[in-house]
Parts: structure tokens; C-alpha cells; sequence
């Protein structure tokens, strides 16, 4: 056979090695349990006697149920119970919209009446001894449904528009400075240009799954789950019942995304079932269920004007944002938090829009608001550098700026141009030919494209737990969550670092609410806001250590660990082991607690409560708080039948300090190849007539495979950020993946002379 | 997935007669049992409860050569239907000899579905169209004869473009059949009347008012052997695939092209499509357009444009249309091109 | 579907199952399984539903157990042998989570039917450390390499990718992507999944 792409390059292997400002790059603390099938993931958990659960979904976007018939299904031998919202209205509170200081990501209520207000939305629950009778049952029930045409998105009949600044419950304000049409007047080039991006699921490897057991009064949950304090205490308010009662179990998480992060009504449903029953109930909802009982990324519009002086100088920019979102629930994403902030320009108007529609609620996916906005706003920048004859690059360089334009902010640290610099040096951006179809090998023609990464800064409160044994062992206990991105690899080495132990004696538990919370793992806040928790209940731990190192009695006083030596502030010098023997060999815990610069008083009451106040990025009052990047892509387009390929991908990042440079850049490489599927890949398609997602598998919605990958390059740019928490940390969970999408359209741009305006870039764009 | 008894068939015979006790015991049944291979497509299908036998009738014990062994003698090419696909795409005979079908195989689903996928099933895999994969539609001709079709005016990116009636549009999602038809291949049946043979070209059966019949097998029937008459100019031929990821995807546009070159001049050309049409396409008169013609940009054009003659789009396929030309275009030269050691 | 605004319809309205289409004469040969009375259906030898004790042997070791005909391989392992490393991405054959070995080939455990595995031998991914702990060649290299993130699609890549190593079709990283393709990795730690197979690869072969 013949492999259709055109070069082979060596995969890059090498851990890298650490530079400036960086830790080690030890591996993954849960590689070994991960690589031999011992990791437990929640449905991996077994409960005595579980009854199976299958759900019946509706298969109508709007209406309601006239009737249920279910004696087919109930003569099935094995088949215990089949509820459906005669069986389950009032067993579940109303609860509140995260947004709104809920817990909830739709506050659509399944199964507690009649309405259907979006495809695929839960309307029974066949309970039995088997999962191939439960899902046997579920083909037999008969519904009778009132249909009411849907309306499936934008310019369906029914959806409705509304200015985010009036909707939204997320405090949303249209960022804007100076006059805008002063702006465009003086402006001696103007680029105007619509952009798209569709809707996208997140599509985590792991399920939506679900196993509730009550044992009396206490409910344990095993669920996939990005704030299993959110969970405990959301299930406990819907269904009722003492927070303190609600135990939930997830060491492990399977992907996640942003699709674990809200509670979803699928668990209080399974633990009221499992009440009923008076068993374990668990639930593996299938692939295609996913994509509508829990959120997604929703489909968004983009208007952008952009003026510029000949020079390249912007002088006004205005970014109009559409966003779908279910009828009752205000989500947006708003990009513009972003994009009116990261280049100099004196004029800056923006506007978001919500418009709704008869779908399931959408929230947070893998930089929720920058993936969208950014590829409009970056491929908006690549079109205004074709304007005015400039390397896009060089435009970049003229705009970039240490404050930021709406409030003057200074930036605590932004390294967007070294990272440029960097980047392009590597990928040998130099050797580009500005006019488009200029580059061909053979039958593919080749195209180089770039643009700007950027994410916001952000952390949270969190609060830890930790164990030094005389014998050197350490424990740490948090729930926090580790969703592939390494979390219990840093928190591992933030305590061996501090208390100057091999990072083999600390033994990480995360994901459990028996531990002290930690935020959501979302935002990119988990690394910053655990690892200070961490590192700040360490230095508490050593501060009781050297209380008596030279006698003095002051708690509090600064300390540390110097090799195997406690260092108090005076330079007072003890043996760790010295001070065990001293303490008696014993076991010293420690719990601490953290709160960020920007946060508040009542943020740990509130962390304990479920709900992560993150503070950072756009929200500071003196600063504003980044992280940048700048990714450079090659694509190459088939001369005739038009297929993208990316064969390889360089991006270089500043994010202040690295903890681990081996599983960041893990974590950017997969970042960018999420933006190499935003651009080329992604999308689920919607049935306009019914308002039903039709490509809900892993056939028809494509992620990439391996074969989709060649060469991806990371660059770490050496930053150091004393302002944004004391470990210094930036966060890069979700910088790898914005602008990635424009850049590779802008490099289909530069190799096929066709701007692709509307995502993802397919064949049927290309080929005329 | 529907309750199921399984049966074991050690013999092809003895899995059409176990069919035909099956079948004649309960007559209401539309589809009593299944010959179970590979399952890939079976399984799939029972889960989603689109299909429903009510016993499986294994065939994976059959050990028969004609059944479960590659045979190439005097050029002739025997390849017993449960063959896995993993098994022939790595043939080096059929590698070299007939490189249209090793590529068609191997640029198919992914390597674990390809050790376990029978080539027979692989032929008979059923469309990928959405709205028939999904029972919760109402409509489909093809699930629910006479129910009316969702994809008309749904969701029809994937769907095919020629072939096509006014009750389905649902592509055939295959490779492997794309190569066979293109290499004038025969399929031998065992059936409850003895074993018969026919072109593979006639095994598919286009839509028109009845797209629940997709074969003319008859119930009962088993396909034994897939037989490729000696072609030594196969050597040059070739499966260009079109999708829109690298890997593990059905084709958008497909063709399987096999080239009989005098020079730079077609004595013989041979075009199939795949995954723009309803069932494996070969496009004779494309064909006959370049026989005895020079193979060039021009005349690669103007087949294609023809292999396209009739085709019909809908609202979000009529890419379909360029894009198939194209391949087309595009697995003519590269056929053409082919260094072939003579 | 029709757009009128209230249009009522019965929807899902299927026909009931019939029962077995099984003639009463002849006593199904079951994939060498036999029928149990765990049941209390009156004929369990004509009931799809009744439950059939059959062997497994998984990583070496027999397992007798009572399953629904209809079950998976996955399920059986999962939820009844109590192996759990081998996981559920899709139950459809589109992601490759699900690989195990039968008979050391690589295959997906979600489209083979528990009934239909008889005696051939099965490796999970709990079967390739060996007694005194030390990794497979191929689970160390992803250890080494980082080759995966959430670690959810883990055990499907390393049996995928020692099935590779075997079948020869890693003797290039082009050949690797390729005959790896059939794994997704959403957290797409693809690179690091082709350096690992590298490794691994002389390794396994020495």
C-alpha cells in the first residue's frame, strides 16, 4: 500500500531536557498504574449486586410525551424497573444554572414532566439484572410524543437573539475603548470578514458514567468528574440530602475537556433509581447519549472590521460575536474577553450575542471562548497582512503591546514576540514565499500559515492535606482531579521539592471528596491553585518542623528545606531527621489552606461548598495575567482532490515557570493537535428540520487518528512571572489549542489562494 | 441487541442447510438468522437494533479452502470469503499481482477490524448512512420499507451521487468491493440449491423502490469464493481513497483503477468508484472512452467527466461531483505512472 | 418529520420480538457452550435470554461464568471476570479502546460475542506484567516515551501496539501511524505513542 503523505519525519521523543525557570522532567507519577490497567476509573469500580441502567432518550427535539407504553419492555424477564417521570418528578430539586451560583451546566430538567426541550434528553430509565436486558428493554418501550417544530440554530425560525450584555447571567460586559469610527477614518486599510465555527463534542475517551450506592442515608458516586466537590454538593442539593452524606469517588478521569466539569442530571436521576431499587445503580451511557446529556461547544458567528495605518498599526477593531445556547439557559463564552485585549489598538468596540434555540445546553470545551473567537479574530490578522503586503508575523510585532488596550492594564508578564521569534526560527518561517500557491511538491501544494496562542492566567482557592513520616514517606491528599494532565506528576514533585525528599516517597491522592477540595479542573487553573495549596501547606508543615529549631517559638516564621537540613529564616540549622527524632518520630500532618491574590475572603467556604471562584486573567484590578504562544503550520493540499494534511506543527509558549517539562509539553502537543482537529476535523453536524445531532459516534465525528499526525515541535520560551502565584505558574492546559485552528487556515490560505472562512476547512470548501 | 440463539457451521454446506431449518421454522420473520463472520458489521447493527436475527449461525469454524484459503494458480486469483482482510491486504502475491485489492484492503477501517473482518462480510457491509443507522428515525425506505427517506433532506454530506432512486441515497461504504468489481471478479454462492456463481458486478443491487434488498443473494445463500480471473496488466492498478482524515474513515470519493498500457496509450482501462455511489461503481463508459486514447490530463478529464454523467446531488454532497472527477483524474495518472517492472 | 405544530405521532412503535426462530427438533450447538438452568424459562435451549455457563480463558486462567448470550467479550471481562483494564470508548468498533489479543491477534473486544471466543486464548492488558513486576517492553516504552495523557485509551494502544510490533507493520513511523490509526487518543498523544512503539520494538524482537 502507499501511505498518502508525502515525507516521513522522526516523531519527536526526547523528554525536554529542562531549561530556564523549569523543574524536572520526571515521569508521570501515574504512568505505571495507567500502562498496566490498574488505574481505576469510575465505572471501573465494582459495586455488590449492581443493577444495569440504560437510558431511553428522546428522539424529538420539542414537545412533549402524550404517553408511555412499557409492557413490552416490563414482560422481559431480568428487567427490574422502568422509570420515566411519572415514577421521578419530584425526587429531584430545581436547582440552580452554574452561572448563576448553581451547580448545574442545564437547568432542563429530564424526567420530572412532560416537556422535551432538546434532542436526546432522558426520558427513561430501564433498570436491570443484565446491561444486554436493560438495553433489550429500552427498544421495546413505545412513546408517543406531541412534537413542536424545533429550531435547530442560527436562522431557524424560532430562535431568538439577545445581546449577551442584557442575557447573560456571567456578568458579561462588551468590552470597548476610545471611538470606533474615529478608528476605521483613520485608517489607511480596513479588512471586514465573517467567520464560523461549528458545534463540538468534547468526545473524551472515557464515557459518561455513572455508579450510585446508598448504604442508609450515605450515597457514594463513582463518576468521571472535573470537581467532585461540585458534584457532592450539587447531588446533595437536588436530591435534598446532607452534603456530608454524599461521597464521590474518581481517581481517575478519563478525558474530560470541560464535559465533566458541571453537574449533569443524569446522577441525581441514577441515585434516586438506586433508591428505588434499593441497589447499586450503574450507568454507562453510550457514545451517542453523550452528545446529549452532557455539553458541548456550541456553533458561533463572527463579524470582524479591523483598521489599520499603512504601517500596520491597528487604529480600530470590532469583533461582533454570535453564540447558540438552549432556551433557558444564558451561555456564552465571549470571547472578547481576549481578543479587545491582546493587541495595541486605541478604538475597540465588541458585542456578544446569545442566540437560542431548542438544544441541549452548551458550556465549557477546551478553551471555551478562544478556540472560536481567536480563529476569527487570527485569521482576521492574516487577512489584513495580505492587505497590507506584510509579513504576518511583523504584524504581530507592531501590535504587540504590554498593556492592554480597554483598561490600560499592565501585563504581568507577556513573551508573545519571543515566542514568535522562536518559533518561526524553528520552523524556517524565513524561507516563506508571500504569494499564495507559491509552494508545491509534486502533486500536493504546500502552505505555511501562523498565528497568535493565548490564554488567560487564572487560579483558585484550594486547600490540602499533608503527611511527613519520620521515614521520609509523604502524603498529599487534595481533591483535585488529574484529567490527563498531570497533575498528580506536579503536585508529586511540589512536595518532594519543598519537604527534600525523592519524589518516590510521596504517595498523591486526588479525586475523592474524604480530601480536602481543590477547584474545578478547569480554566487551566488546577497546577496554580493545587500546587500553591501544596506547596503553602508544606511550608506550614516545615514552619511546626523548625518552630524549635534555636529555640524560637514563632509558627509562623519562614522556613525550609535545604538538602537534608530545615533552614529557618534565621539560619538556624537542623537534620530533618535530627527533628523527627526529636518530635518523637512521628507522623506530622499538616492541612492548609490557599486563596489567590484576587480572591476573597469567603472563597475556601465556597470551595468547600462546591463552587471554585476563579480569579486572574481579565479580572484583576491592577494587572492582567497571560499566558502567550505562537504556532506555525504547514499543510499540504492535494492539487486535485483537495485533502488537508498538517505535517507538522511548531508552536513555542511562555507560561512562566514549567513544574514538568515533560508532561507540558504532553499536554501542548495534545493542545495543538486539538487545534489541527478544530481546523480540519471537528464538527457535529445537526439535522436542520429536527433539530437532532446526526454524526454522534466516533465513526462520523472525527477526531484525529494517529495518521493525521507527523511532526509536532514544542518550544518552551523561558518566563518568569514573580506576580501571578507564588509558584509562579501560568497554566497551559488549554493554551496549546487556540489559534492553532486559524493558523492552519491561514496556512490553507497561503497554499491554495481560497480563505476558508468557516470551519472546519473541508474538501467541499476546496474543491470547485 | 435482540435475544439470539447461536448455531455453529463447520461446513459451508452445513451453514446453508442449518439456514434453511432456521428459516423455514418460523416463516413471519423477515430475517431470521444471520451468518455470523468477523461481526463487525453484525454486532454493530444488533446493538443498535437496526438488525435483529434471531440466531447466529457461526461459520467462523468452517475450515473448507474454498471457504478460508488464497489461491493464485495460472493467474487466477481464489479468495474464500472468510478470509480476514488483514490477511489478503498482506498478501505478497496479491500485493504484487494485484495491488488494487492489497491497497483497497488495507486503506480500510483500522488494523484490529481487519483481523477480524471477513472478506465476505466486508462485501456485504451495510451503508453508514445515519438515519438508517439510528432506529429512532422513522423514516428510512431501506430499515422500514416504505417509511420514506430522512437523508433526502437531512443530513446528506456522505451520501452518494450516483445510483441514487427517490427512496435512498445511502452510499455503499466499501473498498474491497470497489477492486473486485473493477477486476471483472465472480462470486461463488453455496445456496439451499447448490452452489451457483455469478459476476460480482451483478451481486449489488441498486436502490430503486426497494433499497431494503440491497444483493441478489437469496436467503440462505452463503458466499463461498471471490474469483479474479487472470489479469497480468493488474499489476498496474491502484485504490486511491479520499477522506477527509488520513486513516480509520470510509471514503468520500474512492477509485480502484487497473491499466492496460501500450506505451503511453489505454489498450484497456478499468474505473470503479467507491463512496459516491449506492452500490460498487464501474463506469464502463468512462472506460470506453479511453480505450486506445493517450492516458493524459485531457483524456483522464474527459472520463471522468463522464464516469459522472447522470450523477445527482443533494443539498450538502454535490461536492461529491468535482471531488469524484478528481479522483478519478488523479487514480489515472497515478496508475499510469506506476513503475511496473515487466 | 413533519413540521406542523402539533403532529402526534407513535413513535418507536416496533414489532414485539419473535421469540426464537430455532426449530424444536434440533438442539443448537451454542459456541461450545451449554445451556444452564439458571434460568427459569421453561426451554433454555430455545431462549435467547437465558443465561449460558461459559469458559474463558483470560491471561492464562479459566473463567466459568454465566452470561446473557448477547455479551460482549468487553462486558464479560469488565463485568464479569472483573478485569476492568480493558475499557469501553465507543462499544462500536470506532475506537479502539476496547483491543485485546485473542489468540495473539489483536481484535476488539466489543464486537466479539463472549460465546464465540471458546477456547482461544485471551491477553489483557493485565496479562503482560510479568509475576515479579516488571513491565512489558512496551508498557515500559510508554512509561518512558509518555505516550499517553488521561490514560483511558492506554490499554487499547499498548495491545494495539504490541499486535503491530508482531504483525511486522512497525517498521516505519509511517507504517506505525497507519497500523496504529485504529486507536484514537483524544488527549492525541499520538507522537509519543509512535517513540514509545520504536522503543519497545527491538526490545520485543531481541
Amino acid at each position: 500500500m502507499t501511505i498518502q503523505m508525502s515525507k516521513t519525519f522522526a516523531a519527536t521523543i526526547e523528554a525536554p531536557s529542562p531549561g530556564a525557570n523549569m523543574g524536572q522532567a520526571v515521569p508521570r507519577y501515574d504512568a505505571r498504574e495507567k500502562v498496566t490497567g490498574q488505574a481505576k476509573y469510575a465505572s471501573d469500580y465494582a459495586v455488590q449486586r449492581p443493577a444495569y441502567a440504560y437510558l431511553l432518550t428522546s428522539a424529538i427535539s420539542l414537545g412533549s410525551i402524550v404517553s408511555f407504553d412499557l409492557e413490552k419492555a416490563r414482560a422481559i424477564p431480568g428487567v427490574l424497573a422502568i422509570l420515566t417521570y411519572h415514577d421521578m418528578k419530584d425526587t429531584v430539586a430545581d436547582s440552580k444554572f452554574f452561572a448563576s451560583g448553581g451547580y448545574l451546566g442545564s437547568t432542563i430538567r429530564p424526567m420530572q414532566s412532560a416537556e422535551i426541550s432538546h434532542d436526546g434528553q432522558i426520558i427513561a430509565i430501564v433498570l436491570a439484572e443484565t446491561y444486554e436486558t436493560a438495553r433489550e428493554a429500552s427498544y421495546l418501550i413505545d412513546v408517543v410524543f406531541d412534537v413542536k417544530p424545533p429550531s435547530a440554530s442560527f436562522d431557524t425560525l424560532g430562535a431568538k437573539v439577545r445581546s449577551a450584555k442584557l442575557a447573560s447571567l456571567l456578568t458579561h460586559d462588551d468590552p470597548a475603548v476610545g471611538d470606533i469610527e474615529k478608528g476605521f477614518a483613520s485608517a489607511d486599510v480596513v479588512i471586514e470578514a465573517g467567520y464560523s465555527t461549528p458545534i463540538q463534542h468534547h468526545n473524551p475517551m472515557e464515557l459518561f458514567t455513572t455508579t450510585c450506592s446508598w448504604d442508609g442515608d450515605k450515597l457514594t458516586i463513582y463518576e468521571p468528574s472535573q470537581s467532585v466537590y461540585g458534584l457532592k454538593n450539587g447531588v446533595a442539593e437536588q436530591l435534598g440530602v446532607d452534603a456530608g452524606n454524599v461521597h464521590v469517588v474518581n481517581p481517575y478521569v478519563g478525558g474530560a475537556f470541560g464535559s465533566k466539569g458541571m453537574v449533569t442530571h443524569r446522577t441525581a436521576l441514577i441515585a434516586v433509581a438506586a433508591k428505588k431499587i434499593k441497589r447499586p445503580v450503574k450507568l454507562v451511557a453510550t457514545r451517542d447519549q453523550g452528545f446529549t446529556i452532557a455539553t458541548y461547544r456550541a456553533e458561533t458567528r463572527h463579524k470582524i472590521r479591523i483598521g489599520a495605518t499603512r504601517d500596520g498599526k491597528l487604529s480600530a477593531l470590532s469583533h461582533e460575536g454570535w453564540e447558540v445556547t438552549s432556551r433557558p439557559d444564558s451561555y456564552a463564552v465571549s470571547g472578547t474577553e481576549a481578543t479587545s485585549r491582546i493587541y495595541a489598538c486605541p478604538n475597540v468596540s465588541t458585542k456578544v450575542n446569545i442566540v437560542y434555540a431548542d438544544r441541549n445546553t452548551p458550556g465549557f470545551m477546551r478553551s471555551p471562548p478562544e478556540v472560536p473567537y481567536m480563529f476569527a479574530l487570527e485569521s482576521a490578522m492574516d487577512e489584513l497582512a495580505e492587505k497590507l503586503g506584510m509579513d504576518p508575523v511583523e504584524l504581530r510585532r507592531v501590535n504587540d503591546t504590554m498593556r492592554e488596550p480597554i483598561k490600560g492594564l499592565p501585563y504581568t508578564s507577556r513573551s508573545l514576540m519571543a515566542c514568535f521569534d522562536q518559533a518561526s526560527s524553528a520552523f524556517g518561517w524565513s524561507k516563506r514565499n508571500l504569494r499564495p500557491g507559491s509552494m508545491r511538491d509534486g502533486d500536493w501544494l504546500i502552505g505555511w500559515g501562523c498565528a497568535t496562542a493565548t490564554y488567560p492566567t487564572q487560579m483558585a482557592a484550594a486547600a490540602a492535606r499533608v503527611r511527613w513520616s519520620s521515614n521520609g514517606n509523604v502524603e498529599v491528599e487534595t481533591a483535585a482531579h488529574d484529567v490527563g494532565t498531570g497533575a498528580y506528576t506536579v503536585i508529586a514533585q511540589t512536595a518532594a521539592d519543598k519537604l527534600g525528599v525523592s519524589i518516590v516517597k510521596v504517595t498523591v491522592r486526588l479525586g475523592d471528596t474524604s480530601f480536602p477540595p481543590s477547584p474545578v479542573a478547569g480554566g487551566s487553573i488546577t497546577t496554580a491553585s493545587t500546587c500553591s495549596a501544596v506547596a503553602h501547606t508544606c511550608d506550614l508543615l516545615i514552619a511546626r518542623m523548625a518552630q524549635r529549631v534555636g529555640g524560637a517559638e514563632d509558627g509562623q516564621r519562614a522556613a525550609r528545606v535545604e538538602g537534608t537540613q530545615l533552614v529557618d529564616s534565621r539560619g538556624g540549622k537542623e537534620e530533618v531527621a535530627a527533628a523527627f527524632e526529636r518530635m518523637g518520630n512521628t507522623v506530622l500532618e499538616q492541612y492548609g489552606e490557599w486563596t489567590p491574590d484576587g480572591g476573597g475572603k469567603g472563597d475556601i467556604k465556597s470551595l468547600y461548598a462546591g463552587r471554585s471562584k476563579i480569579t486572574g486573567g481579565a479580572k484583576l484590578k491592577n494587572s492582567i495575567q497571560h499566558a502567550f504562544g505562537a504556532e506555525f503550520v504547514e499543510v499540504r493540499v492535494h492539487a486535485r482532490t483537495k485533502e488537508v494534511r498538517v505535517p507538522r506543527i511548531v508552536g513555542a509558549f511562555a507560561a512562566g515557570r514549567i513544574l514538568n517539562p515533560r508532561t507540558a509539553r504532553s499536554q501542548l502537543m495534545g493542545g495543538m493537535i486539538w487545534g489541527i482537529s478544530s481546523a480540519l476535523h471537528e464538527a457535529t453536524e445537526i439535522d436542520a428540520q429536527t433539530a437532532r445531532y446526526i454524526n454522534d459516534n466516533l465513526a462520523d465525528y472525527l477526531v484525529p487518528v494517529n495518521a493525521d499526525v507527523e511532526r509536532v515541535e514544542v518550544i518552551f520560551v523561558p518566563e518568569t512571572d514573580t506576580q501571578v502565584n507564588p509558584i509562579g505558574v501560568k497554566g497551559l492546559g488549554e493554551l496549546g489549542n487556540v489559534g492553532t485552528n486559524a493558523a492552519v487556515a491561514n496556512a490553507v490560505y497561503h497554499a491554495t489562494g481560497q480563505r476558508v472562512r468557516d470551519l472546519p476547512v473541508r474538501i467541499d470548501h476546496l474543491i470547485v | 441487541m435482540r435475544p439470539f440463539l447461536i448455531e455453529r457451521a463447520s461446513t459451508e454446506q452445513q451453514a446453508v442447510s442449518i439456514a434453511a431449518r432456521v428459516a423455514g421454522s418460523d416463516l413471519a420473520a423477515d430475517r431470521p438468522f444471520q451468518f455470523l463472520a468477523g461481526g463487525t458489521t453484525l454486532i454493530d447493527l444488533m446493538k443498535l437494533d437496526v438488525m435483529r436475527p434471531a440466531t447466529l449461525i457461526d461459520v467462523n469454524g468452517i475450515r473448507t479452502p474454498e471457504v478460508s484459503s488464497i489461491s493464485l494458480e495460472n493467474g487466477v486469483l481464489r479468495l474464500g470469503s472468510l478470509v480476514r482482510m488483514a490477511h489478503a491486504a498482506d498478501h505478497n502475491a496479491i500485493k504484487s499481482q494485484f495491488p488494487v485489492i492489497a491497497e483497497s484492503l488495507a486503506l480500510a477501517a483500522s488494523a484490529q477490524l481487519r483481523n477480524m473482518a471477513s472478506l465476505g462480510g466486508n462485501a456485504l457491509q451495510r451503508t453508514r448512512c445515519p438515519y438508517f443507522r439510528d432506529f429512532s428515525y422513522r423514516r428510512c425506505n431501506k430499515r422500514v420499507p416504505g417509511s420514506g427517506c430522512s437523508a433526502m433532506d437531512g443530513v446528506n454530506r456522505l451520501h452518494a451521487v450516483l445510483g441514487v432512486s427517490n427512496d435512498c441515497i445511502a452510499a455503499y461504504p466499501g473498498d474491497f468491493s470497489v477492486a473486485l468489481i473493477a477486476l471483472d471478479a465472480t462470486v461463488e454462492i453455496a445456496g439451499p440449491n447448490g452452489t451457483s456463481k455469478r459476476p460480482f458486478a451483478d451481486l449489488h443491487r441498486a436502490p430503486g423502490a426497494t433499497p431494503q434488498i440491497e444483493t441478489t443473494l437469496a436467503p440462505g445463500d452463503f458466499i463461498t469464493t471471490f474469483v479474479i480471473p487472470a489479469t497480468p496488466y493488474a499489476r498496474r492498478s491502484r485504490y486511491v481513497k479520499v477522506r477527509d482524515r488520513q486513516s480509520y474513515e470510509f471514503a468520500l470519493a474512492s477509485a480502484a483503477i487497473v491499466l492496460d498500457m501500450d506505451g503511453g496509450i489505454v489498450r484497456e482501462a478499468r474505473i470503479a468508484l467507491g463512496g459516491v455511489a449506492t452500490t460498487p461503481w464501474r463506469a464502463r463508459d468512462a472506460e470506453a472512452a479511453l480505450k486506445g486514447r493517450r492516458l493524459d490530463e485531457t483524456t483522464a478529464q474527459a472520463a471522468a467527466e463522464i464516469a459522472f454523467n447522470g450523477a445527482s446531488a443533494r443539498e450538502h454532497n454535490a461536492f461529491k461531483i468535482p471531488l469524484g472527477k478528481a479522483t478519478v483524474v488523479r487514480a489515472l495518472l497515478e496508475t499510469a505512472a506506476l513503475g511496473i517492472a515487466t | 418529520m413533519s413540521a406542523s405544530p402539533s403532529d402526534q405521532f407513535n413513535f418507536l412503535n416496533r414489532r414485539s420480538f419473535m421469540s426464537t426462530g430455532a426449530a424444536g427438533a434440533v438442539v443448537p450447538v451454542v459456541g461450545g457452550c451449554f445451556a444452564s438452568g439458571a434460568s427459569a424459562q421453561p426451554s433454555p435451549a430455545r431462549d435467547g435470554r437465558a443465561l449460558f455457563s461459559t469458559e474463558l480463558k483470560v491471561n492464562g486462567q479459566i473463567h466459568r461464568l454465566p452470561l446473557d448470550i448477547r455479551t460482549t467479550l468487553l462486558d464479560a471481562l469488565r463485568e464479569h471476570v472483573g478485569l476492568t483494564g480493558t475499557k469501553k470508548g465507543c462499544d462500536q468498533g470506532q475506537c479502539g479502546a476496547c483491543t485485546v489479543h485473542v489468540d495473539g491477534v489483536r481484535v476488539l473486544a466489543c464486537l466479539t460475542l463472549a460465546a464465540t471466543v471458546g477456547s482461544r486464548e485471551v491477553t489483557t492488558i493485565e496479562g503482560l506484567m510479568k509475576a515479579d513486576g516488571t513491565l512489558h517492553p512496551m508498557q515500559q516504552a510508554f512509561v518512558d516515551r509518555d505516550a499517553l495523557q488521561c490514560g483511558y485509551c492506554t490499554p487499547g494502544q499498548i495491545m494495539s501496539a504490541i499486535g503491530c510490533v508482531k504483525e511486522g507493520h512497525a517498521g516505519s513511523d509511517g507504517d506505525i501511524r497507519e497500523y496504529m490509526s485504529g486507536n484514537l487518543c483524544r488527549c492525541a498523544a499520538y507522537p509519543n505513542i509512535v517513540a514509545a512503539i520504536k522503543q519497545a520494538k527491538p526490545a520485543m524482537e531481541a
